[in-house]
């Protein structure tokens, strides 16, 4: 039972983490249209900086943000290869992660004060014990941590993190610049029409998402206590993954906002992969149940549609 | 006052596809005057109006517009004053927004778009009374996604949308052509009412010889990359489509146009 019990715990944390992740997604993927592989790299991007930040002393909020503007830098720059360069999205992405590996790594090493003398010398970052992280620290540090077999702490904070930031982005696409953006994936020409750069608007949506999924990667070294170089690995499964599912399965509630859907569909997501777990399947095929997942997603979602033409 | 002057195009230079569309091509058109222009495809027709809105460069040749000369000048800041209307209903629109956030799009059309709410309740009424010049009952439908209304109904929602911000010019490219009878009689009738009323100078490319020859003060025939017909005053109100008809069938014998 207390297995079960804190499976549920992982899920929903986990779930949370990611939904910011998806998040962003919805903005680059759905809004835009753009299928952005940069997150790969500012996820981790966004962990490094919260890492090194919170292991320096920096309140760990303030970290957060300095984690959004990380991604929303590197965000804008896959943006600019798109739009002034004239680059694929696909490549655009690639080109962009790519990059970033070099860069997340140097920045770590140099932040941890190490060389580049060893390979791989000090490539991670551990925050330690006495480090004020988010839950150390005001208000987080108010809630009581174990209740009933929950860490109510931790996953307060993240569901309160997942909802501020999706309140964020619902007032934000109410706006008049979120309405253009979303106009600028609804129909480019029109946004020219109204006499805006359409290219702009498109770099300001992937510096959105990739700023989201940095706070992802934040939330995902807040929670694993460390910076692995290799945890950007997988991310656009997983962001596109909850995204798809979150979408096709409660996109059509007509009072559920899609952010609210997009949440949902992660802790979904982080659902499956945690039954999977307590199924007793190896870790190792974690990737692959992955990859089924989204596949379902995918191909669900577009059963769903057909369904609805037909009723239509 | 919008000037075409010495306008030259080629497309695909340099390869075995190349075809001068434009040497030097002039053209004149005067504050407030209402233009058809007609001709065959690949007349050149959609071509001008492209390059009067920035969507493609002359090789060689000036476009002034009120004597700013806009000819580098992107086609995004050329939209601050030039309006424009698609044959395609769904370029004038955003699909995947309601008629209000389209419409509220169009409001702040040359103001900043920043981090304000973007629907405005107090204006909806102002919208109501624009939409409801279309006849259409699209006032009662305000909160609809624009990508589930008709053609028509897109084409007349992309109408009163060019026309809410103040403009020098209204370019209309072919955009009854896409429309079933009874919708382009209507929305042609309808952007007579707009042209009318705000005096705009107007450049209306048209398949329809009877809608270029009711409408507007001014009628162009182009071939070529060529004016071969420019009539106004009198003696468009005196032509008739059998008169132009006959030209065309002068000029080409394959005319697959829509009369």
């Amino acid at each position: 039972m207390s297995a079960l019990l804190s499976s549920i715990d992982v899920i929903l944390q986990d779930g949370f983490m990611y939904a910011i992740l998806a998040m962003g997604y919805y903005v680059s993927y759905t809004i835009l249209d753009f299928p952005d592989l940069t997150v790969e790299g500012t996820v981790l991007s966004g962990g490094v900086a919260f890492g090194l930040l919170v292991r320096a002393g920096v309140n760990p909020w303030l970290a957060l943000i300095v984690s959004f503007i990380v991604g929303f830098v590197f965000g804008s720059l896959t943006g600019f290869l798109h739009v002034k360069l004239g680059i694929r999205p696909l490549l655009c992405g690639i080109l962009v992660s790519t990059a970033l590996i070099s860069v997340n790594l140097v920045i770590t090493i140099v932040g941890m004060g190490g060389t580049f003398a060893g390979d791989g010398a000090l490539s991670t970052i551990d925050l330690g014990r006495g480090v004020p992280t988010l839950l150390r620290t005001f208000p987080a540090n108010l809630l009581p941590t174990d209740v009933g077999g929950f860490n109510l702490q931790r996953l307060v904070t993240f569901f309160a993190i997942a909802v501020a930031f999706k309140l964020l982005l619902d007032a934000y696409l109410k706006t008049k610049s979120g309405l253009l953006l979303r106009a600028t994936g609804s129909n480019a020409q029109y946004v020219t029409m109204l006499a805006k750069d359409q290219r702009v608007c498109k770099i300001l949506g992937l510096a959105i998402g990739n700023g989201y999924a940095a706070v992802s990667g934040a939330l995902i070294v807040q929670s694993r206590g460390n910076v692995n170089q290799g945890m950007g690995v997988g991310m656009v499964v997983i962001g596109l993954a909850s995204l798809i599912i979150g979408l096709s399965l409660f996109g059509k509630i007509r009072f559920m906002k899609p952010t609210t859907a997009v949440i949902l569909g992660a802790v979904i997501y982080q659902g499956c992969l945690g039954i999977a777990t307590l199924l007793g399947v190896p870790s190792a095929y974690n990737k692959i149940i992955m990859a089924v997942l989204f596949t379902l997603a995918l191909v669900g979602s577009s059963a769903m549609k057909k369904g609805a033409e037909k009723n239509a | 006052m919008l000037e075409l002057e010495n306008i030259s195009l080629t497309f695909n230079k340099g390869t075995p596809d190349e075809s001068v569309l434009f040497d030097n091509f002039n053209l004149k058109i005067e504050e407030g005057e209402f233009v058809s222009v007609i001709g065959s495809n690949g007349s050149g027709k959609t071509t001008m109006l492209n390059l009067i809105c920035g969507s493609l460069v002359p090789d060689s040749g000036r476009i002034v517009f009120d004597g700013k000369d806009l000819t580098k000048m992107s086609e995004y800041r050329r939209a601050e004053r030039i309006g424009r209307v698609f044959q395609d209903p769904k370029m004038g629109t955003c699909a995947n927004l309601t008629i209000l956030e389209n419409m509220a799009l169009a409001d702040n059309k040359n103001k900043i778009f920043g981090l304000t709410r973007a629907v405005n309740s107090k204006r909806i009424e102002y919208y109501r009374t624009l939409l409801e010049e279309c006849e259409m009952g699209l006032e009662n439908r305000m909160n609809t996604l624009v990508g589930s209304l008709s053609g028509g109904q897109r084409q007349a929602l992309a109408l009163v949308i060019a026309n809410m911000t103040d403009l020098d010019m209204l370019i209309l490219d072919e955009h009854t052509a896409a429309l079933d009878p009874k919708s382009s009689e209507t929305v042609m009738h309808l952007t007579d009412k707009f042209v009318h009323k705000s005096k705009i100078t107007s450049l209306m490319v048209t398949h329809n010889l009877r809608f270029a020859i009711e409408y507007g003060t001014r009628l162009i025939m182009m071939h070529e990359g060529k004016c071969i017909v420019d009539i106004r005053g009198d003696e468009k109100k005196n032509a008739c489509v059998d008169d132009l008809l006959n030209i065309f069938n002068k000029i080409s014998i394959e005319v697959g146009n829509k009369v």
